[in-house]
């Protein structure tokens, strides 16, 4: 816990090194495009015609064209594209089991969540940062610009790992609050006894483009216990008595592998995004490759 | 049936625990000892529940290691046993070292210990050299590497028999002792009887014989009978072995070739030898008596009898030597020889005359070189004629004195009259109570103090509160008569006999009667401080000198009276006595006066025999055959009298080598059943090797105990789970 430490400024120098390379990045993917526009896949008002369509009774006179009607004497509508903010949720898991970890899971988490904070505003994204652990807690709502960028890494900064977590009544209330459509991006360990299931189908009713980036640490994955020990749960007390024995050990891979696959197959079918990720992966490599690839950044 | 026996039997089911521990528990530092042992245990607990402390360790979530250890619950049981399994393996080493350290002994269980009875045949035939150096050391050889190759848990009981079975040692797991016991087993000179030997390890390994109707109570565990022996004894008829299981351990020199079959034509008559006995190497003596030559009194007559088992002919010297009785027992005076000539596998009979030594010991000894020693020697005693002094006290009873000076009655009897006031005599009476006669005959007459002799009484009762009330019957009619008894042979005409009048009496406990007749005994015998004292109820006068009946005019009168003088005046038939057998108890008569006498085996120190009871001299100790001297102080104190008796053993049986119980090769079936030794119903094979005790040793539970300790170490180490 050297140089990330939970209390050490997530706006160290290193940091922000990393975020202007993605920023050179983000202007190399996005040069020869308009800034702060993004097109919707849905038909409205802007000026970039999409489509024709039969007229119907009941719709806008003002968008007949008056062109076709001429030549073929029929009614027919000009759709275009509509264009729009694009928002791009973060939900960000500040639970007392993010909280460990070299560097701890949250640390990790903050990164990520500053890192697409900071593609999503040089983009001119809407960025919404929220958090949860039993509840959700409202954070940063719409900064854009990047300028804005301060702001998201003040926020993030001052975050404190906090309470169980709850990501059903999270996405819940996180569903309810946020109507509009977007991307959203969930950074859990997605350790909730109560499972994942029900939260990510509250975001999918929303219609939200979901990723999820689940992270754990590396002691979670390779466990360096031994011994007779009694384990105890950071968030709910709960207590398990184990022997660490290479069985056992081999048994809890098996078991996580199990998780992560059964977790990953359960977002691939419901075109969610799942990426994985251990707190020692470089945050930045996993923005440009595995967001890449992924789809979330172009 | 069974497991309610078993419930019965032991609760431990069979299992019949004793600990031997090397620090035993009341040694000076054994408790001490033990209770350092005894708290290792509790220790180990007590670390481990220190131990058992799990360290708490936080963790961001349970949530994996639950599910990772969920499928391990599913059985819950083992899983608390899988939690404390490194406590378990702990206090299982410890418990077993514990175990090993008590020295386990179990009694009776087939999985643990087992019982072994070890009996050895230790009779003359066992003596034969066939197998060198003896067939009983080699028994005993046998017998030792049971003992040796014996588990620590293992029970053994040492018998051994001959015509009887002594126990050698009982039931126990001392290796030390059995094999102490075993080397101490002595050969003796007599006969063979596996009866004895089975029925001292069924009494010892058959507690409790009968349980229920027709249950044999089953130990778990049935004991081996290991029988060690020649096989030279007869078919045990009648016998249960209830849960004995015998093993005939055979010795002796296998019959060679292929042998003989069963021809019972070619068995000479009289032999009493198997049929199917193939030949051994001996030459034995199966018989020797002395008789007096009938037309010549003066001499001595010899008859014995020599047998050959070998198959071929045999030509030997029969040497006959003569030991004097005023000196120890030697090599004797050869004084005749005659040469015999046996074919193969029969029998041929000698005859030595010599005029009569006066009393001395005779020896006979065959000139040849075989397997046992022991019957190549005879024995037989000559015994000097001796008469007795008889004391007859009555009123002219002239019947009675013609019966008792009968020419023969006189040879064996010096009689002497009275009449019935001399008894009064201070002569007489001092006579009478320093027992100088044999027998004392009263005759309607009673003294006032028993006689220190032998009594009859004719017509009247002995002094003594038993002989008071007698009742006073007439004309009784004999009914019985025991036959069986010395005083009442080759007597026939009792019921002939006409009886007014007799006496009538209870006899007195102890006593036996000789004649019944409907009133009730009118005559019995009974023992009196070492006498007996013989009552007949009626006499040949009865009152006023009457004839009381016709019995003098009968022939059983002078038998009865000359069987009386014979038997209660102690007269030796000077020649031609029974014979008697190694190991049985040899009954003397001594002259009236002696009250012990010293007899003189041929091995050994002299014996000193106190008269018994019953008047005679009991010797338990002629366990050899040969010549047994006998002296005893006459009368006068002066002169020592000097008798000798002889002991043979001759038994064909014994001298017959050929091992018995082992069918020849290719013999099977039922014409193997000849050579097999039945014991009650069962048909027994012997066998030439011993199956080795199952082997094994307290320190298995030590290499246990080291075992579960590697294996724990192991799992330790690797953390080896289920």
């Amino acid at each position: 816990m050297s140089t990330a430490s939970p209390s050490s400024p997530l706006l160290d120098p290193e940091f922000l090194h990393k975020l202007e390379q993605l920023e050179l990045v983000s202007r190399k993917i996005f040069v020869g495009r308009m800034k702060g526009e993004r097109r919707s896949k849905r038909r409205g008002s802007s000026v970039e015609f999409a489509d024709h369509r039969n007229y119907s009774v009941g719709d806008d006179l003002r968008h007949i064209d008056w062109n076709v009607y001429g030549r073929l004497d029929k009614l027919f509508l000009k759709l275009f594209l509509e264009e729009e903010d694009l928002h791009v949720y973060t939900l960000l898991d500040t639970s007392l089991s993010m909280d460990f970890g070299d560097p701890t899971k949250l640390r990790y988490g903050k990164q990520v969540a500053a890192a697409l904070s900071f593609v999503g505003l040089v983009n001119h994204d809407r960025i919404v940062l929220d958090t949860f652990s039993s509840n959700l807690e409202v954070g940063l709502s719409s900064v854009r610009g990047r300028s804005q960028m301060w702001r998201v890494v003040q926020y993030l900064d001052q975050l404190r790992a906090s309470g169980s977590s709850d990501l059903t009544s999270a996405a819940r209330s996180f569903a309810i609050k946020h109507p509009g459509k977007g991307i959203v991006v969930v950074i859990s360990d997605f350790m909730d006894k109560r499972g994942y299931e029900d939260a990510l189908r509250y975001l999918m009713a929303r219609n939200m483009d979901i990723y999820v980036v689940h992270v754990l640490s590396r002691e979670e994955v390779e466990p360096e216990i031994v011994g007779d020990l009694r384990l105890i749960d950071c968030e709910d007390d709960d207590e398990a008595e184990i022997t660490v024995s290479a069985p056992l050990l081999k048994r809890y891979k098996e078991t996580l592998d199990a998780y992560v696959g059964g977790f990953r197959e359960w977002c691939t079918r419901r075109g969610i995004a799942y990426i994985f990720t251990t707190n020692q992966a470089p945050f930045d490599k996993l923005i440009l490759n595995y967001l890449r690839e992924r789809g979330l950044v172009k | 049936m069974r497991p309610l026996l078993l419930a019965q039997s032991n609760p431990l089911g069979g299992l019949n625990l004793q600990f031997d521990p090397p620090v035993p528990w009341f040694s000076s530092w054994g408790p001490v000892f033990w209770s350092v042992l005894a708290g290792v245990p509790v220790t180990i607990i007590l670390l481990y529940f220190l131990k058992l402390r799990r360290k708490p360790v936080q963790v961001p979530s349970t949530f994996l290691w639950r599910r990772s250890i969920e499928d391990l619950h599913v059985n819950s049981l083992f899983q608390r046993l899988r939690k404390n399994l490194l406590l378990f393996l702990q206090l299982l080493a410890v418990l077993l070292v514990l175990l090993a350290l008590l020295g386990p002994q179990v009694k009776g269980s087939a999985r643990v210990g087992q019982r072994f009875v070890i009996a050895v045949d230790n009779s003359a035939s066992m003596s034969a050299t066939d197998v060198r150096p003896t067939r009983l050391e080699e028994a005993k050889d046998r017998a030792l590497a049971l003992v040796d190759s014996m588990g620590s848990n293992d029970l053994a009981m040492v018998i051994a028999f001959s015509d009887a079975a002594r126990v050698a040692s009982t039931y126990t797991g001392n290796k030390a002792q059995l094999r102490e016991r075993i080397a101490a087993i002595r050969p003796s000179r007599t006969g063979t009887s596996l009866r004895e030997a089975l029925q001292v390890a069924a009494g010892l390994a058959n507690p409790s014989k009968q349980f229920g109707e027709g249950e044999v109570a089953s130990e778990v565990q049935a004991p081996r009978l290991m029988i060690y022996t020649d096989g030279g004894f007869p078919d045990v008829e009648g016998f249960s072995l209830g849960n004995l299981v015998p093993e005939i351990v055979v010795l002796g020199r296998p019959s060679e070739g292929g042998s003989t079959a069963p021809d019972p034509s070619q068995a000479p008559a009289g032999a009493g030898a198997n049929p199917s006995t193939p030949p051994s190497d001996n030459v034995a003596i199966l018989a020797l008596q002395t008789a007096r030559n009938e037309e010549q009194p003066d001499l001595i007559q010899l008859f014995g009898r020599a047998r050959n088992y070998r198959d071929e002919p045999v030509v030997t010297t029969a040497r006959l030597y003569l030991h004097p009785i005023d000196r120890p027992i030697d090599a004797g005076r050869l004084i005749d020889a005659v040469e015999l000539s046996i074919p193969a596998g029969s029998t041929r009979a000698f005859k030595f005359d010599l005029p009569d030594p006066g009393a001395v010991g005779l020896e006979v000894r065959l000139d040849v070189e075989d397997e046992l020693d022991q019957d190549d020697r005879a024995f037989a005693a000559v015994g000097r004629p001796r008469s007795a002094r008889v004391l007859v006290v009555t009123e002219r009873n002239r019947y009675l004195l013609n019966a008792l000076t009968t020419a023969t009655a006189g040879d064996s009897a010096e009689v002497i009259e009275i009449r019935p006031p001399e008894l009064e005599d201070d002569d007489v009476r001092r006579a009478l109570v320093a027992g100088l006669y044999d027998l004392v005959v009263f005759d309607r007459v009673a003294p006032e103090e028993p006689p220190a002799s032998n009594t009859l009484y004719l017509g009247v009762m002995p002094p003594g509160e038993a002989f008071e009330t007698p009742e006073a019957v007439e004309a009784p009619i004999v009914l019985d008569w025991d036959i069986a008894h010395p005083m009442l042979q080759y007597i026939r005409d009792l019921p002939l006999v006409l009886i007014r009048n007799a006496l009538v009496v209870e006899p007195p406990p102890g006593s036996t009667t000789l004649v019944e007749s409907d009133k009730g005994p009118i005559a019995f015998i009974s023992p009196r401080e070492g006498y007996s004292d013989a009552v007949i109820g009626f006499s040949i006068y009865g009152e006023g000198d009457q004839l009381n009946t016709d019995w003098h005019t009968k022939l059983s009168f002078p038998v009865f009276l000359y069987n009386t003088l014979r038997f209660l005046g102690n007269v030796q038939e000077a020649l031609g006595e029974e014979v008697h057998q190694p190991g049985l108890p040899v009954v003397l008569r001594a002259d009236a006066t002696a009250d012990r006498v010293t007899i003189d085996p041929p091995e050994g120190p002299e014996v000193e025999v106190r008269r018994s009871d019953l008047g005679t001299f009991v010797f338990n100790g002629a366990d050899e055959p040969g010549l047994y001297r006998v002296s005893w102080e006459s009368a006068d104190g002066e002169n020592t009298n000097r008798s000798v008796f002889a002991v043979n053993l001759f038994d064909a049986r014994e001298s017959d080598l050929a091992p018995r119980g082992i069918p020849p090769e290719g013999v099977s079936g039922r014409e193997a059943e000849p050579y097999l030794i039945k014991i009650g119903y069962t048909e027994v094979a012997g066998t030439r090797q011993s199956r080795p005790a199952r082997l094994d040793r307290w320190w298995w539970v030590a290499l246990g105990a080291l075992g579960v300790v590697l294996f724990e170490w192991y799992i330790y180490n690797r953390r080896v789970y289920i």
